[in-house]
């Protein structure tokens, strides 16, 4: 007999965490993020039945509107964005889950009757005094928000409810301030309720790196210094600012890319097997990567990391504006928009296998990966000619074109002995037909449901920081070593040289 | 057969005829695979009807399709087969991702030999994955069955659901047997079984769940076998013992209460309405004539009323098939369901 807490009838329907009835608050809710993204994600969940029963969503912003006004620009947003066609009789049902609730973040007064909408929701609908708070707002909106929640008693909770908050990168933009910001919250939300959101993490591919690694004997083996010469981990686009100058030019690639996202992508790739599928086991393998990195700071910087900016140049064909030229960004700004750097992890599986990390704007195409080249067989046999055969490599596209490829060698068909590399590939689009879900379909159901795997935990935050400051810390002391690139090109001859220096070429994307 | 299902090719020399329509098709074409999808059939024309399904999933789940009508009746022994491609346009490159397909037609000796005439013809080391649109015959064929991954078959065809059901029993007996059971008639109740799952997601509503006295279902012409398993899922979960095996069944609960069932056909979907009552509260399930959405509600005293929509895909053979390969996985609950109704599959 099942246990009358638990609703038998759930058995064998998901093999996931079910979400609880709550009431979703969403901070900015007039922002591009909402729209663009979290909407149409609930959208797209509600269609698949799996958001939890009674959920209400309350849009917290400081324009005027009405609720009706609210859902009819979510409703347009959502017809453009969302991944499944709109069904309106399914959106209006949905639709009558959102509330919008007009209010400066810096006034109590909000907050009291935010507090009153919430509870007769859980008079009304059920959604059992849980709460989940969206902050999709800067950074700088977070410490009013989170001191309101605290003092307005919405962050606390009563027994057998929780409340937790999810915030949006970038967490900080150094350690001091990513720990102040950690403080902050932590002073309203303990640790286990902060959901930090990193969207490459919701990604399907990121996802697999664990499942083809611990789920596969073949990669796991070959996993380490012994089999592996270095990795590659490349993410570019060919986008410049587009809008974000401002936030941008204060940020820069380092801050917006590798403190978060590549870094990601490197503890998935360099972790050890978690000792369970459990958010804090497998948060604790990321740390140590993260601890294990070798610190970069004062000359080394500068042997080790290359920051280069864009100049105006051709993008498919059509001409370009640099940097300097975009609009919001000061003429003589230094703000790195292409960085290469090589990294060392300092632990008994990964030492000297070099990590090369690359990220950069404005480049002749876009996309994300992470290329594992494996040590040459060797100079025997068939690689005694001295030419050298090409090693196999192992990639993860994790966008776009999501899939694995491995490349090998192969004897040419003919008489005479001649070997040339051939890959094999598996595409998740030409296997697997249906469309993904979204990242933060996956990261809002887990927050709901309370699974933090997904999610970056501040000394994950912190120990990605203490990395990336040592190298901010370094550019500060001097600026001669910002390198220029032409728009479309693959950046800096300098790129080029840090890797040569380990008798390795950047991959051709 | 004025249905021509591909090219025609010698059985001995099918693997070596594909490799030749790959070097034809130029390098635009991809071919992807992820299972091998026999199917089974032993009404003529059946090639032509399921050509029509491979083509309508190989868009969505890239496989080796392998189709075979066999007439085990007909005397001597007689194969032919076909080969094909089904091909979709995928992403901005103009390429196109590609599923094979071989066609067999079996008669006598020959029908009676799919290991050695089919399972030849496998993509190896990817899962078969046999759909079964015959009934179930005696001896069970152990041979057969241990080659076989995952199992399809559906069960809401069966004239004889109370025999087919033992076969299938033994067939998932059988020593060393790692078939996977996956009947579409239980992928077919799937999002009912969602949608009352989501009502009592709720805690107010959980508590009334142990306490159902009335149970009511309207099903389909045709579905009633849809309906049982719905019946024996919700049985199995609450702990309830069928005590009274007629048209219209009795239950008792854990504690010895009664629940009385009202099974009832309808227009509809195959599940177009149900009400679960306690002496507190309603639940009900309700999707309107060719309507995408369940709509449950709930009501009662003591529980916050509510309303809830959930998409229903549309019980097209192709959705469902699509369902279910793209769930994966075992059904553990789905012998329970159907052992815990057992007396009223008759």
């Amino acid at each position: 007999m099942p246990s009358p807490l638990v609703n038998p009838l759930r058995e064998g329907i998901t093999n996931r965490l079910t979400p609880e009835p709550c009431t979703l608050v969403i901070f900015g809710a007039t922002g591009d993020l909402t729209h663009r993204k979290l909407i149409p994600a609930l959208y797209n969940l509600a269609a698949e039945g799996a958001l939890p029963p009674a959920l209400t969503i309350i849009g917290f912003a400081r324009r005027e509107k009405t609720s009706e006004q609210f859902r009819k620009e979510l409703e347009e947003s959502t017809r453009k964005f969302s991944r499944t066609p709109l069904n309106d009789e399914l959106w209006a049902q949905f639709a009558s889950s959102i509330i919008y609730h007009q209010s400066p973040f810096d006034q109590g007064e909000g907050y009291t009757t935010l507090a009153t909408q919430m509870d007769a929701a859980d008079q009304n609908r059920g959604t059992g005094s849980n709460r989940l708070y969206y902050l999709a707002v800067a950074p700088d909106q977070f410490p009013v928000i989170l001191s309101h929640l605290r003092e307005s008693g919405l962050s606390t909770t009563t027994p057998g409810s929780w409340a937790r908050v999810i915030v949006e990168k970038p967490f900080g933009k150094d350690l001091k301030s990513a720990q102040h910001l950690n403080t902050l919250v932590s002073e309203v939300f303990p640790e286990c309720d902060t959901y930090r959101i990193d969207h490459y993490l919701g990604k399907e591919t990121a996802q697999n790196i664990m499942v083809m690694r611990f789920a596969n004997s073949i990669f796991e083996s070959l996993w380490d210094s012994n089999h592996i010469s270095h990795v590659q981990i490349t993410a570019v686009e060919p986008l410049g600012v587009e809008g974000r100058a401002g936030y941008y030019d204060t940020s820069g690639a380092m801050r917006d890319m590798i403190q978060n996202h590549l870094l990601q992508l490197l503890t998935l790739t360099a972790m050890e097997p978690p000792t369970s599928l459990s958010a804090d086991a497998i948060r604790d393998e990321k740390v140590k990567v993260l601890r294990s990195l070798r610190p970069l700071r004062g000359d080394d910087v500068f042997k080790h990391v290359v920051r280069a900016q864009y100049t105006a140049g051709l993008i498919d064909g059509q001409p370009v504006p640099g940097y300097r030229e975009a609009e919001g960004v000061p003429k003589d700004s230094t703000t790195e928009t292409f960085v290469a750097l090589q990294v060392n992890i300092d632990n008994w599986r990964w030492a000297g296998v070099p990590f090369f990390i690359r990220t950069a704007k404005r480049m002749p195409k876009g996309g994300t990966e992470i290329a594992i080249t494996f040590k040459s067989v060797p100079p025997v046999l068939f690689n005694s000619s001295g030419e050298g055969l090409d090693e196999n490599v192992l990639v993860i596209r994790i966008q776009p074109d999501e899939g694995i490829s491995l490349r090998m060698s192969a004897k040419m068909p003919g008489s005479s002995l001649r070997i040339e590399p051939v890959k094999m590939d598996f595409h998740y689009g030409t296997s697997f037909g249906k469309a993904t879900p979204e990242a933060y379909e996956r990261l809002l159901l887990d927050a709901m449901s309370g699974d933090a795997t997904l999610f970056a935990r501040r000394d994950e935050v912190e120990e990605a920081w203490a990395f990336v400051d040592g190298i901010e810390e370094a550019w500060k002391t001097r600026c001669d070593d910002l390198a220029f690139h032409t728009a479309g090109s693959w950046g800096p001859a300098q790129a080029a040289d840090l890797a040569a220096r380990h008798g390795v070429t950047w991959r051709r994307m | 057969m004025s249905f021509i299902p591909g090219i025609p090719v010698p059985i001995g020399g099918i693997e070596k005829a594909l490799g030749k329509l790959w070097e034809e098709s130029g390098e635009s074409k991809t071919r992807a695979s992820l299972i091998n999808l026999a199917i089974y059939n032993e009404k003529p024309g059946s090639l032509e009807r399921n050509t029509e399904i491979t083509r309508s999933i190989a868009g969505e789940h890239a496989m080796r399709a392998i189709l075979i009508e066999a007439d085990l009746k007909a005397e001597g022994s007689s194969a032919e087969a076909w080969i094909t491609m089904h091909c979709y346009l995928r992403g901005s490159k103009g390429g196109s991702v590609c599923s094979e397909q071989i066609c067999f037609q079996l008669a006598g000796m020959a029908a009676h030999s799919l290991q050695s005439v089919v399972f030849s013809h496998l993509d190896s080391d990817l899962p078969l994955v046999l759909w079964w649109q015959a009934d179930f015959h005696l001896p069970v064929n152990a041979k057969l069955w241990r080659w076989v991954d995952r199992l399809l078959f559906d069960s809401r065809h069966w004239k004889n659901p109370k025999e087919q059901f033992g076969l299938i029993r033994q067939i998932a007996g059988l020593a060393e047997a790692r078939t996977v059971l996956c009947d579409l008639n239980w992928a077919r109740s799937l999002p009912a079984r969602q949608a009352l799952a989501a009502i009592f997601d709720i805690p107010g509503n959980l508590s009334e769940l142990q306490l159902l006295r009335r149970l009511e279902i309207d099903y389909a012409h045709g579905s009633r076998t849809t309906a049982l398993l719905l019946l024996g899922w919700l049985a199995d979960r609450l702990g309830w013992s069928l005590s009274n095996p007629s048209a219209n069944p009795e239950f008792r609960d854990a504690h010895g209460n009664i629940v009385c069932v009202e099974l009832k056909e309808a227009e509809g979907s195959s599940i177009s309405r149900m009400k679960l009552a306690s002496e507190n509260a309603e639940f009900h399930l309700l999707r309107e004539s060719g309507s995408d959405l369940y709509v449950t509600t709930a009501q009662g005293r003591n529980i916050a009323a509510s309303s809830r929509m959930v998409c229903a895909p549309r019980e097209e053979t192709r959705e469902i098939l699509l369902a279910e390969l793209s769930r994966g996985g075992r059904h553990p609950l789905y012998t329970k369901a159907v052992n815990a109704v057992e007396e009223l599959w008759a």
